[in-house]
């Protein structure tokens, strides 16, 4: 007998999905599928475009993290071009990146995970949101918020729209910063850097409060993928993949990105449009990796700057091999990432190069291949792109972080699945949980801007014959 | 009165893009100095900078409806969305609203007071195109001219 659970849709996400949870003949979880809902078509669109254009097309491809899009894609543009960009030029796309990286941590944790941390994966959905957050806490939304802006302030700087940028090109950027501009982020960066530490302290606080929940909830191994500087610190922009298996150990080391075709590989499953990536030797499923803040910070030896560098050597403490496995520490990662950018940002605005006038490198060869892999908010984004001689698009190939995790997300929920249902019985407090697991991984879950606010969330039980048995809503 | 017209949507996701093109065309028709035209390719939090220290904002935006007409405009305020009315699953609205709510808590004062809403009525974008349906494109000039009207209108008629 086999009962379908559909839990639609998981609220606060930003993006659509969908979890369905199938029951075996005694009840009990025998799979469970978190869907994606995506956008088809977008290589067929890309067909035929010059490989100048794909930076601000790809960029459209979501509302959530344009400037990951569009820097992957200028990166691929400068492979295709030949060129190694100007120090200036390479300077202002990392300030951009971190400043993308500031804006979409803080918003993931303030406004989307802390609701849950501070009032509790168990209290009323109607309360525990960021409407319940503004009400009760007002100063730590405003804190959110206020990160969150100065991040979208530099993007806005360096771009001439807000969310879509027009900064980078192949080749480099559209324009230099302006001294003021620079001062002015100077002026903000001491208390964005306080702000960053303050979040730090909530999560700690919440860890001291709970120290079972996190250790366990959601707590399974798996391998992880991220990129690294040649002194083995987490690296956003350039630097070589490392991937370590499930028990820590490195089993790839200093792989060029470009070279990412010899270490992964991709499978499509006829219920999910996305694909699902795993580690090539290890194959499928048992090759499962994670990407985002927690696979970063379990594959890295260290960060760039002092203060996150302090907090890093506390999260490694957490396991004993260095490698921390929990979902809920994906909160944490998040959090001395978001630190590591805000310090990042104030080194690059110290350095006078900032200002540069020199941002772009010409060319007139045409590379017919072009890869450009960089670590987004979410996990690594490659960008893999065929041209023609005239620099015309002939294919592209895109694999986004959420697509990384496609594997984990699925192990997560049928984790929690299998703790709350047992004999066909579900016990209170699933949804939130299910909810609460994915939330983790902060999928970006359509190509689109696309998102939803505050639906309730609603189980529908289905008999064997797909008729609806029970429907629960929260 | 300082109005914010704003078009939001995604130009490569079908009718998704009404929003976007509606904008784009009013910004060649509007002259008033105290109206400003954007469109934009987000929702939710990213549009509260956006839309603060404006009096009025006037929103062009797409709607997937159940039972509604494909091309159809919807004048709206942005809590009628969330009525369980007729209307399902909006793309953007939600947290129009939410953002709204959010914003009135967090900057009082700042955000603007009248708000209304052009809802376009359109196929759900599932693929990646710039075409828009043969609807919604006969919608769009009409759209056009709500705004137009709107905007030359003293009062708010809700």
């Amino acid at each position: 007998m086999t009962k379908k659970i559909v839990i639609e849709p998981v609220t606060r996400l930003e993006g659509h999905g969908k979890v369905t949870i199938i029951l075996n003949d005694k009840g009990n979880v025998d799979r469970a599928r978190f869907h994606v809902t995506q956008v088809r078509g977008f290589e067929k669109f890309c067909e035929g475009r010059l490989f100048w254009e794909m930076p601000l097309i790809t960029a459209r491809i979501c509302g959530i993290c344009p400037v990951s899009h569009h820097l992957a894609s200028a990166k691929a543009g400068d492979v295709i071009l030949g060129v190694k960009l100007t120090p200036t030029a390479e300077k202002l796309r990392r300030l951009l990146h971190m400043a993308q990286l500031v804006q979409s941590h803080a918003l993931h944790f303030f406004h989307l995970a802390s609701p849950d941390l501070l009032f509790g994966f168990d209290a009323d959905p109607a309360k525990r949101n960021i409407v319940g957050l503004i009400t009760e806490m007002p100063e730590i939304a405003k804190k959110g918020v206020k990160l969150r802006s100065f991040g979208q302030r530099i993007i806005e700087m360096l771009g001439d729209k807000r969310v879509h940028p027009n900064a980078a090109i192949p080749g480099g950027m559209n324009r230099a910063l302006q001294p003021e501009q620079r001062q002015e982020i100077l002026d903000r960066i001491e208390v964005i850097i306080a702000d960053c530490q303050f979040a730090i302290d909530l999560f700690r606080d919440y860890c001291a409060k709970n120290p079972e929940v996190v250790a366990s909830f959601a707590d399974f191994k798996s391998a992880y993928l991220g990129l690294i500087d040649d002194k083995g610190n987490v690296e956003y922009y350039n630097g070589k993949l490392r991937l370590k298996d499930r028990d820590g150990i490195t089993v790839e080391d200093k792989v060029d990105p470009r070279d990412y075709l010899s270490i992964i590989e991709e499978k499509v499953e006829d219920w999910s449009y996305l694909k699902f990536p795993y580690y090539k030797k290890l194959g499928y499923p048992g090759g499962m990796y994670r990407v985002g803040p927690l696979g970063r910070l379990n594959v890295a030896d260290g960060c760039s700057t002092p203060l996150a560098s302090k907090e890093f050597q506390n999260f490694k403490k957490l396991s004993g091999n260095g490698v921390v496995q929990g979902s809920l520490y994906y909160h944490y990662a998040r959090l001395i990432e978001m630190l590591n950018a805000a310090e990042e940002i104030k080194s690059l605005t110290e350095d006078e190069l900032i200002c540069g006038k020199d941002v772009w490198t010409s060319s007139s060869q045409i590379n017919e291949e072009g890869i450009g892999v960089i670590e987004a908010p979410r996990g690594t984004l490659f960008h893999h792109y065929w041209v023609d001689r005239s620099g015309k698009m002939r294919r592209a190939n895109l694999i986004v972080a959420t697509g990384n995790n496609n594997l984990a997300m699925n192990r997560a929920v049928y984790d929690v699945a299998r703790e709350f249902i047992h004999d066909g019985k579900v016990t209170e407090g699933m949804l939130n949980r299910v909810e609460v697991a994915i939330r983790c991984y902060d999928p970006c879950l359509s190509c689109s801007s696309h998102a939803l606010g505050h639906m309730p969330l609603e189980i529908t039980i289905h008999e064997p014959d797909m008729s609806v048995r029970q429907v629960l809503r929260s | 009165m300082k109005t914010l017209i704003l078009g939001i949507g995604n130009s490569i996701l079908g009718d998704d893009g009404i929003g976007v093109r509606a904008a784009q065309e009013l910004a060649g028709k509007i002259s008033d100095e105290n109206v400003t035209v954007r469109d934009v390719g987000v929702d939710g939090l990213n549009l509260l900078e956006i839309i603060t220290g404006y009096d009025r904002l006037i929103v062009i935006d797409s709607i997937v409806t159940e039972n509604g007409e494909v091309g159809e405009i919807y004048r709206l305020r942005p809590e009628q969305i969330y009525a369980p009315s007729g209307f399902s699953v909006s793309p953007h609205h939600f947290n129009l609203a939410t953002t709204l709510e959010i914003g009135r808590k967090l900057f009082p004062g700042e955000i603007p007071e009248e708000v209304t809403v052009f809802a376009v009525d359109t196929e759900e974008a599932t693929e990646v195109t710039e075409e828009m349906t043969e609807k919604v494109r006969q919608a769009l000039p009409r759209v056009v001219r709500l705004v137009l009207e709107e905007i030359s209108a003293p009062v708010a008629r809700h």
